[in-house]
């Protein structure tokens, strides 16, 4: 995608021209059948011609004007960080995500780096001592960044990228780029590294059709061969023993294996044979070649190993499991694990095989035969290692519930390893190992000594060290948040006692009289004990006082700018996170949590009903089967709740937060399943008697896109509904993308708009308006479409209707107060626009009291006007504060990893094209039709935060403070100050001047009146 | 000690009194009994020498008496026009100082609605005053109507300055959010 230059002084020096024409057309050219009853409204966006000249004097003057004018109203607006605010009010955590490929750098003795190449596209290096990131490389998203492959020679790591688009070589010192190249295009089935006379110094990338091998030191192919058969044969895996030769494993599924050796100087095919094998279909999952070139596969089916000496045989050697002693678990496929150690040798004739979920052997091919050198029965997973000349493997095994035994046997004999017992413990809240990595090294007196890398299934990686020591942590279920909310943290103990007191009811006069002094006494003890701690602390060094947030320490603090982050993640771990420090206070990990699953995260009760706890309700629904789970907890501590939450036995469609209440301060939720019946929940006798009398007045929308249908339904006494408006949007021409209401704890402190003629203008300030976005199925860049609709949820009636013309997805919609914000690519010009839709009443309010959607007789005014962005963006939000009475700015999450808060005022349908004394004095900007990316509006200054996915605003208890979470591959939080910081002193206020000022100025007074005394009382002699 | 201006005032002696005249030397004497002690002397005696164009017959003075009448009259219009005639030089401030609300304009205007409004409180210490006049009551109303002129040109300067709550910007922070009457939720099929 090309993006068309647009210069700047064009439209600086030409304000007169119409941006915006709208157009009106009765239908949708030949698209609109006729029960899509919707009467559409083309807005066209036309730029005037960019050659036409305008090279008048007056121009040149007026561009001139412009700019200073907008340099003026830009100056007015600028925030930033200082200098030395970096970091104390933000904090940014990296992640890599879930491992796919691993390697110790073992080149150097004492490194301390381990490569990690993961799902999400990430290439890392991490620091193995502390847990940090040395260097990361982020690839594109999706599968043309897909890391296909790691290799890793000495100081390079090789890495396939994109199914075999790329082959890029790294050098892990220091996270540089040494060279890359594009391969011919053909799916990528295998790599590895090739060595010849103890050097390795080529790369064979094997793909569908072609084999090629690469110089490991500038990538420049050596040779490339078309593979033979490669219609019938499909090749799999690709194999150097360190000979000269390179052999390509395919297989013909159900029918034979196909073996090619290349030779490794020319490309020519030394060897072709093919050996009958009707029960294998796929060589990479069930055979390994172990040894001098001996093929070994598992057959499941037969329950028995089949050698093959790719050198010699042509005919599979059968050894039944049986024969050997051995049984497979029933229903399990049998896995191979071997290890080349040197891709210059061949590898090892010891190899694991696994027969069970906790069931390994470790197998020895000797002068071909195999035999059994241990039964490793419990044994979760293992593992080789190779530090120096003997490899070792390691073993893992259950010992109890909560701790599993690391033990390292010699590879060859299969001996117990001494004193190398190291204890994982398994963490309550997370799941269990996934995956073990094994850094071995040689101690001083040549015995072996290891540290081990775990996966758990919740994403987590874990380092330890012998005896069993935790050496860090990462949770890498943070590289993908799905959802979260944020909760105000309780008052302190002694707080909430108090608070605890005057919440109970009143029993007497006497007993009253005793809990207060009960409760004095405690706050008394509760001060002691600060006093007693304050002082213990002054005696130790300052190095050793360390003031760590944990869970029993936490309390709200003066502004309530520190909140509990709760986190939900697609692996189905649950964190809560202090917002201040970013530490992680809380993990539960859900086991079952299906693959696709859909999250809706929602407070059911805050902190404020002491002595409630507070409660969070997870809805979990497989979309799959449509059934959903509802996980209740507390978000302080994250435990689990008491609540038993309902059954829920038919599959969900929608939750509804309703702001009733029950008894014992929580919300109501309204589960909508698929017969559109309701149920509530909690569903006391005081919840259901209170929804029978609001029955008529709750109403939910459900939206379904597959079906291109938007449905408004009520509530009936009885709890089941009646379907009150349905639009249906023809689903072969275009489909509803999102769907966006407003927030419900979203406040708006002004009613209207003050014009310059000091009238008002009154914002139409529906709460029950939604933004649909619907975009076209034609992707054809001059038919493609948007269209943006603007519905009531209560009665269905369509509000506004746009559609823009030659546009494309993907659109990132803002809905807030009374305006709509969008962004969308234009196909017509090239360039990513911005519009604005502002929704006003007219010059009276309609009802001022009472907002009933079912009483609206006039349409509102809309108001849109659009510009022109010089950036695509991944993420939008708006920011959110107490009490509305702040500026609002956009949070626009930016691919380039920034974080940009545009003021609202710069998408302002009313930005006039000429400026008039009336628009003057409204502070209105004129209208350019560029919005500029200034650096100060960076919140995030030089913190990237990497894929931003979602941006989450949160008000705190200043009027003036947002709190912003931008989460993504990276977690990143701050505060912004959309209008600046009115309510607070700044942090350079000198306390000390104006305090000796005041204190000063105390003391002259006291002392110019005893002055003043004196002399008065000596006249008085005189 | 010293003599009465209106007597002594061709008196010359080198140094007042009495007593210490006689101490001196010598002393001039320009007008005749000018000196107390001789005056009391020459009053004690009944030998009055009176001063030149004095007669002791009273000369009836009816004129005088009349343009004192007009004086008063005159003085009292004075004090009711008063307001009125500040007028022309308030709306030169007025036009002056602007219509920008900084220091300066809020300081006269200010002080335009002060003084007007301070007058009609002293309205009755200004009708005292206005007491000797025959035409009172018609000087008190054109003293009223110049201070509530004042001050309703200093009501149309706030009113020119935007100081007033006359528009309905001026009452739109007091107008609360409105009640929502119905419930509305939902969303996409999860």
């Amino acid at each position: 995608m090309k993006v068309e230059h647009v210069s700047n002084s064009f439209f600086l020096c030409d304000p007169s021209f119409t941006f915006i024409e709208v157009v009106y057309h009765s239908a949708l050219q030949g698209a609109a059948p006729s029960n899509h009853y919707v009467r559409r409204k083309h807005v066209d966006f036309r730029l005037p011609p960019f050659l036409e000249e305008q090279t008048k004097a007056t121009a040149a003057m007026a561009k001139l004007i412009w700019f200073c004018l907008k340099c003026i109203l830009l100056c007015s607006t600028i925030e930033a960080v200082f200098e030395d605010q970096v970091g104390k009010f933000d904090w940014r955590q990296q992640y890599i995500g879930k491992v796919r490929f691993s390697h110790f750098d073992t080149h150097v003795q004492s490194s301390k780096k381990v490569l990690l190449a993961t799902e999400n596209n990430v290439f890392a290096s991490i620091n193995t001592r502390t847990g940090e990131l040395f260097w990361r490389h982020v690839d594109m998203t999706g599968p043309e960044g897909n890391i296909d492959a790691l290799l890793q020679h000495g100081q390079d790591a090789v890495l396939v990228v994109g199914d075999g688009r790329q082959l890029r070589s790294w050098d892990i010192n220091i996270g540089g780029l040494n060279w890359e190249i594009v391969l011919d295009s053909g799916s990528f089935q295998s790599a590895c590294l090739v060595g010849y006379q103890d050097t390795v110094k080529h790369v064979a990338v094997l793909k569908k059709t072609v084999i090629s091998l690469h110089y490991l030191s500038n990538g420049h192919q050596k040779w490339i061969e078309n593979l033979p058969e490669s219609e019938t044969v499909d090749f799999q895996a690709v194999y150097s023993g360190g000979n000269g030769e390179v052999y390509v494993l395919g297989v013909v599924p159900h029918s034979h294996i196909a073996i090619v050796a290349y030779s490794l100087d020319d490309g020519e095919i030394i060897k072709q044979i093919s050996v009958e094998a009707p029960w294998l279909s796929n060589i990479q999952a069930s055979c390994v070649v172990i040894g001098q070139g001996m093929l070994t596969c598992v057959d499941s089916a037969a329950v028995s190993l089949y050698t093959l000496d790719l050198h010699v045989q042509s005919q599979m050697t059968q050894i039944p499991l049986q024969s050997l002693g051995l049984e497979a678990t029933p229903g399990f496929q049998p896995v191979l694990v071997s290890t080349q150690p040197n891709p210059a040798r061949p590898p090892l004739s010891e190899f694991f095989l696994q027969l069970g979920p906790e069931h390994h052997l470790l197998l020895q091919l000797n002068s071909g035969q195999i035999v059994t050198l241990r039964d490793f029965k419990p044994a979760m997973l293992v593992s080789f290692a190779t530090p120096g000349e003997k490899t070792v493997a390691a073993v893992m095994s259950p010992k109890n519930k909560t701790a599993c035994s690391l033990n390292l046997f010699s590879a060859e004999s299969g001996r117990r390893l001494l004193d190398t017992t190291l204890i994982f413990n398994l963490d309550p809240n997370g799941g269990k190992p996934e995956k073990l990595y094994v850094q071995a090294f040689l101690k001083k007196d040549d015995s072996v000594g290891y540290r081990a890398m775990v996966q758990t299934e919740d994403h987590t990686l874990t380092f330890i060290q012998q005896p069993g020591r935790v050496m860090w942590t990462r949770e890498e279920a943070l590289s993908d948040v799905v959802t979260m909310e944020m909760v105000d943290l309780p008052l302190t103990g002694t707080q909430a006692e108090l608070e605890g007191e005057f919440g109970k009811k009143a029993d007497g006069l006497l007993s009253m009289l005793l809990k207060r002094l009960s409760s004095q006494l405690i706050l008394l003890q509760a001060w002691i004990a600060h006093l007693w701690k304050l002082f213990y602390d002054a005696r130790k060094p300052r190095s050793l006082v360390k003031n760590d947030v944990t869970i029993e320490n936490l309390s709200r603090d003066e502004f309530n700018l520190q909140k509990m982050m709760v986190m939900v993640t697609a692996s189905g771990k649950l964190f809560g996170i202090d917002s201040k420090t970013g530490t992680i206070l809380w993990r539960h990990y859900l086991d079952n949590i299906p693959s696709n699953a859909a999250f809706k995260l929602m407070v059911q009760r805050t902190t404020a009903h002491f002595p409630h706890p507070p409660q969070c309700t997870l809805l979990i629904k497989d979309k799959d089967t449509g059934l959903a789970t509802l996980h209740v907890f507390n978000p302080i501590f994250g435990k689990k709740s008491h609540v038993t939450p309902p059954a829920l036995l038919q599959p969900m469609l929608q939750s509804l937060m309703l702001p009733i209440m029950d008894q014992e301060y929580a919300k109501v939720l309204l589960l909508v399943d698929d017969q559109y019946k309701v149920s509530a929940f909690p569903s006391t006798k005081n919840v259901l008697q209170q929804l029978q009398e609001m029955a008529s007045s709750i109403f939910f929308y459900l939206v379904d896109s597959n079906q291109g249908k938007l449905s408004g339904y009520r509530l009936r006494t009885d709890l089941s509904t009646e379907l009150i408006w349905e639009i249906v949007m023809p689903t072969e021409v275009q489909r509803i993308v999102s769907v966006k209401g407003k927030r419900p704890n979203e406040h708006v402190h002004s009613q209207g708009r003050v014009m310059g003629d000091r009238s008002v203008l009154y914002k139409y300030l529906n709460p029950n308006l939604l933004a649909v976005v619907t975009e076209s199925t034609d992707l054809h860049p001059e038919r493609s479409f948007i269209g943006i609709l603007l519905i009531d949820g209560v009665t269905g009636r369509i509000i506004h209707e746009a559609v823009q013309r030659k546009t494309r997805g993907p659109v990132h919609v803002v809905h807030s107060e009374n305006w709509v914000v969008y962004e969308y690519w234009s196909t017509k010009s090239r360039r990513n626009e911005f519009s604005v839709i502002e929704l006003y009443e007219g010059m009276e309010l309609y009802n001022s009291t009472v907002f009933s959607s079912l009483d609206r007789p006039h349409a509102p005014q809309v108001l849109q006007q659009s510009y022109i962005f010089p950036s695509s963006i991944s993420t939008m939000e708006a920011t959110l504060t107490e009490k509305g009475i702040t500026s609002r700015h956009l949070l626009i999450g930016l691919p380039s990893g920034g974080i940009l808060s545009l003021p609202k005022m710069f998408l302002d349908p009313r930005r006039p094209e000429i400026m008039s004394e009336q628009s003057r004095e409204e502070n209105l900007i004129p209208y350019a039709p560029e919005l500029l990316i200034r650096s100060e509006w960076f919140i995030n200054y030089n913190q990237t935060v990497s894929r931003v996915r979602g941006i989450y605003t949160a008000p705190s208890g200043l009027e003036s403070t947002c709190l912003v979470v931008a989460y993504g591959l990276d977690i990143y939080q701050t505060r912004v100050y959309p209008s600046k910081q009115f309510d607070v002193l700044k942090d350079d206020y000198d306390y000390m001047l104006i305090s000796s000022v005041l204190f000063a100025l105390f003391f002259a007074t006291m002392i110019s009146k005893r002055l003043a005394e004196v002399k008065l009382l000596n006249r008085a002699w005189r | 000690m010293a003599s009465p201006g209106g007597q002594g005032g061709g008196a010359v002696s080198t140094r007042g009194g009495g007593g210490g005249a006689r101490r001196m030397k010598w002393a001039l004497e320009l007008s005749l009994g000018n000196s107390r002690s001789r005056a009391d002397r020459q009053g004690g005696q009944g030998d009055v020498v009176y001063p030149i164009g004095y007669s002791e017959k009273p000369v009836p003075d009816t004129s005088i008496q009349e343009t004192d009448k007009n004086l008063v009259e005159k003085r009292c219009w004075d004090v009711a026009l008063g307001p009125l005639k500040q007028i022309p030089m308030n709306l030169f401030i007025m036009y002056m100082s602007g219509n920008t609300i900084s220091i300066f304009p809020i300081m006269m205007v200010c002080m335009m609605a002060w003084r007007p409004i301070q007058a009609l409180m002293s309205m009755s210490a200004t009708f005292k005053l206005l007491e000797s006049s025959s035409q009172q009551w018609l000087q008190g109303l054109v003293y009223l109507v110049g201070n509530l002129l004042g001050s309703a040109l200093a009501i149309y300067k706030c009113q020119s300055m935007g100081l007033l709550p006359t528009h309905s910007s001026d009452w739109l922070a007091f107008i609360g959010p409105p009640q929502r009457m119905e419930i509305m939720g939902g969303g996409m099929v999860l």
